[in-house]
């Protein structure tokens, strides 16, 4: 038995996927692919597999980690990589399939990449509306907890993020707390930026990489 | 995927209803398609996708070169308010094209209280509600399913109808609407053709006639349309299309799992069911064929669970040898069997075991009634030493929990057929405490479930009044004072909505403004209890002059003209009339496999109609 790390994309379609669903359906293209799995031993035998950090729902994924545990006697790494690709739908490709370097449990931080087009078509409106969110001397947000509600300054986290316009995008790029101790979604930056300067766009994000407390890269 | 749609996707619940992409749904070059065929099923995308008639004729239809069928579901009330508030016509799943784009728009119709959908997603979808405004041959709304048996309540507003299994009538109507549609024929020249293929109703084609009673006096076929139409059916199981992968929802359903079809029909005849009765006569399928598809749909879906599903799969007659030959290897591959329609008198210990070898699921039971009387009335054939003897073999084997189901209202029920349910619930609580092989320190949970019984056409009981809700609370309060401990769980039904159902499954043409006043008033998932309005519904009958207890809570003749006497399924009037005689006298008629009771369903030249017995 041996654990293995999935890394796959998850985009298109596939970015309206909750989290426990994209369990389902990695479990399922699994079975399809006839991966030996190691089963736990219960009563209801259930096969192991453990998500390096859930991304919310309608971010596309670059860069995401699966842990799963193979019988390493019936099959290889390649394989795996192989089989799963012509099991899982076009829009959760497989990167590659490799050994665990890092614990899931060390990953702290998480890079963004936003694309925003304003509604209205006023891209210089847009980037202004961006500057001023940024110059804020506080950005006030709220966000469910286990614990409730909880209200808290966004600016502290906002240290690495920045933004370029394009042609007629805004293109935010960002570098925010991830994983179990703490996690700030780039939808608390895109809600401020649409309520506390009343911009008007469509957003497409992206969660590019995952990193641990030294900012390496996880892998 | 338009940019439109990515902005709502994220401001509604569960987006993945919406998005399509799944795996194994079909996509194909509109180039090469002739016909659009939108199949629609008027409900949430978790209950639609768990319906298998949708997999099966999804299957069949897209086998059909230049055929493209996608599906369309009724969006959720938010998902509503965002496609009306952006101004986007509802779409189909597979292409994303909005539903104006079709030829041919089908509707299943499981449900009575689905036909508000059906309307509210005709108008999502931007096209005319009313048969008569649509003019052209584009947009044919057509309609299929059980409750296309009584399809009169819909005359205005779908073109045509399927009565029974639509396997190969789908097909035959599909191909004579491509012929008409290169030859760019009128609409009244195709609907004329189309009612001579045999199991499709054209409403228009058939002029209905009241007397000064509010009664009907006659149903008369216009333009040589069939005096009588007559259901189809797929004689040989075996032979007949079984999808070979279905598609797999990237969200949790309703049906989860895969699903093998182990027969059609049933043997049993109870009263009250009408599909036991709609599907005669019974058409099992072999035990090498369902295998080879329970085997097939796991491996193209990847599914972990396989439902053997029918409408009483315990009288599969091979259903030991079919357990056996799936455990060769469902059990290497952790995929579990679970069997949704037992029943107490041909439940056993080996059965139970290879079922629980793998995986175990609850225990569910109904014995639909409360006292042995009643359960003759409705003929289920069930006692209670047959339930005692298999709660008891359960509970010997591990289980501590039962659910068993009742329903409230039947004919000639009294307070103490009521009551009986309780009685039963309780004697059921103290077999387990009377079990020495019982789970030592677990306690035991029976859950009571009763629903309102609601009167159907096509059965014996078509002529009989529904208890009306006051009477049918009454039974409720009785029902719950009558049970005595806690570890008995009682739910029942809501009155309200089995009241309106009985409307619709016995309802006529006049029915059609009400529908249309209903959808106006914003009527729509009326099978969800935080959506349906009693009073909405009372004020679309009262607008249109019409009293819903007229259909709900009247007692018909036996010589009457019912609204479906002109849609025939095998049995006949003469037999439902005899089987009703019966029930008032408590008597019980044997099932099809202990011998025939020549209910007419032979006419098909099939089945168990001519097997040796």
């Amino acid at each position: 038995m041996k654990t293995v790390r999935i890394w796959f994309q998850k985009r298109g379609a596939a970015r309206y996927i909750s989290h426990l669903d994209l369990t389902h359906c990695m479990a399922r293209a699994i079975h399809r692919a006839k991966i030996p799995l190691w089963y736990t031993q219960g009563f209801n035998p259930r096969a192991h597999m453990v998500f390096a950090l859930p991304l919310p729902l309608g971010i596309e994924g670059r860069r995401e980690a699966l842990d799963i545990k193979i019988d390493e006697t019936q099959i290889t790494m390649e394989e795996v990589r192989e089989r799963l690709s012509r099991t899982l739908p076009g829009t959760l490709p497989v990167l590659s399939v490799t050994e665990p370097v890092m614990k899931p449990g060390k990953i702290t931080w998480a890079s963004y990449e936003l694309v925003l087009e304003p509604e209205n078509g006023d891209i210089d409106l847009l980037a202004q509306q961006c500057s001023a969110l940024l110059s804020q001397p506080e950005i006030p947000v709220s966000k469910h907890t286990k614990s409730g509600m909880i209200h808290f300054d966004l600016k502290p986290y906002l240290a690495e993020t920045s933004f370029t316009v394009e042609e007629n995008t805004v293109r935010i790029s960002a570098f925010l707390p991830a994983g179990s101790e703490k996690n700030i979604s780039p939808y608390l930056l895109t809600d401020a930026l649409e309520h506390q300067q009343g911009a008007s766009f469509l957003c497409e994000a992206a969660r590019t990489g995952l990193y641990d407390a030294e900012r390496k890269l996880f892998e | 995927m338009s940019s439109g749609l990515e902005k709502i996707f994220l401001k509604v619940q569960k987006p993945a209803r919406y998005t399509g992409g799944e795996l194994n749904s079909i996509v194909k070059d509109k180039a090469g398609v002739d016909v659009r065929f939108a199949f629609c099923f008027p409900d949430i995308y978790e209950v639609g996708m768990s319906h298998l008639g949708m997999k099966i004729l999804y299957g069949v239809l897209n086998r059909m070169d230049g055929v493209w069928c996608e599906r369309v579901f009724a969006p959720w009330v938010d998902m509503e308010a965002q496609l009306r508030d952006h101004s986007i016509p509802l779409y189909a799943l597979e292409s994303g094209d909005p539903l104006s784009e079709f030829d041919i728009i089908g509707f299943t119709l499981q449900y009575e209280l689905s036909y508000s959908n059906v309307l509210n997603m005709l108008d999502l979808a931007g096209i005319p509600l009313l048969a008569a405004e649509r003019k052209g041959l584009e947009h044919l709304v057509v309609a299929g399913g059980p409750c296309a048996c009584n399809p009169e309540p819909l005359a205005d507003f779908v073109d045509l109808f399927f009565i029974g299994e639509g396997e190969e009538v789908d097909c035959e109507l599909v191909r004579l609407y491509r012929e008409h549609k290169q030859k760019g024929s009128s609409k009244e020249t195709f609907l004329r053709e189309a009612a001579q293929i045999p199991g499709v109703y054209v409403p228009s084609l058939y002029k209905v006639s009241y007397g000064e009673d509010g009664l009907i006096s006659a149903i008369e076929p216009l333009d040589g349309a069939p005096a009588k139409v007559r259901k189809r059916l797929m004689l040989h199981m075996d032979e007949s299309y079984f999808p070979e992968s279905f598609i797999v929802p990237f969200i949790e359903i309703v049906h989860d799992r895969a699903v093998a079809e182990v027969f059609r029909g049933c043997i049993r005849g109870c009263r009250f069911c009408q599909a036991g009765f709609l599907y005669r006569p019974l058409r099992e399928k072999s035990v090498s064929v369902i295998d080879k598809q329970c085997r097939d749909l796991c491996a193209t879906t990847g599914y972990d669970e396989i439902s053997l599903s029918s409408l009483s799969t315990s009288d599969y007659s091979k259903l030991n040898e079919l357990l056996d030959q799936l455990l060769t290897w469902t059990k290497e591959e952790k995929t579990g069997i679970s069997l949704p329609s037992l029943r107490v008198d041909n439940f056993s210990t080996e059965i139970m075991d290879k079922i629980r070898s793998v995986r175990r699921s609850g225990l569910t039971f109904a014995p639909e009634a409360g006292t042995q009387r009643l359960r003759d009335v409705i003929n289920k054939n069930v006692y209670e030493d047959e339930l005692m003897r298999t709660v008891s073999t359960a509970f010997a084997g591990g289980w501590n929990s039962v659910k068993l189901y009742f329903m409230l209202g039947l004919p000639t029920e009294t307070m103490e057929d009521v009551a009986g349910i309780a009685e039963l619930g309780q004697k059921v609580v103290d077999l387990y405490y009377t079990n020495p092989a019982r789970r030592k320190g677990k306690g035991v949970s029976v859950t009571l479930s009763a629903s309102g019984f609601v009167p159907k056409a096509f059965t014996p009981f078509q002529w009989e009044p529904q208890d009306t809700i006051e009477t049918l609370h009454e039974k409720q309060q009785h029902l719950v004072q009558s049970v005595k401990t806690k570890k008995i769980t009682c739910h029942y039904h809501d009155a309200d909505t089995s009241f309106m159902e009985a409307v619709f499954a016995r309802g006529d043409r006049r029915l059609g403004p009400v529908l249309l006043r209903a959808h106006e008033l914003g009527c729509k998932f009326d099978g969800w209890n935080d959506y349906f309005s009693l009073k909405r519904w009372r004020r679309a009958f009262a607008d249109c002059g019409v009293e819903p207890e007229f259909y709900a809570n009247r007692r018909r003749n036996f010589d009457e003209i019912l609204p479906w006497d002109h849609i025939d399924y095998g049995v006949t009037k003469d037999f439902f009339r005899s089987e009703c005689e019966r029930a008032y006298a408590a008597q019980v008629t044997p099932n099809c496999r202990e011998a025939c009771s020549g209910c007419g369903a032979a006419c098909f030249q099939g089945g168990i109609c001519y097997e040796n017995r």
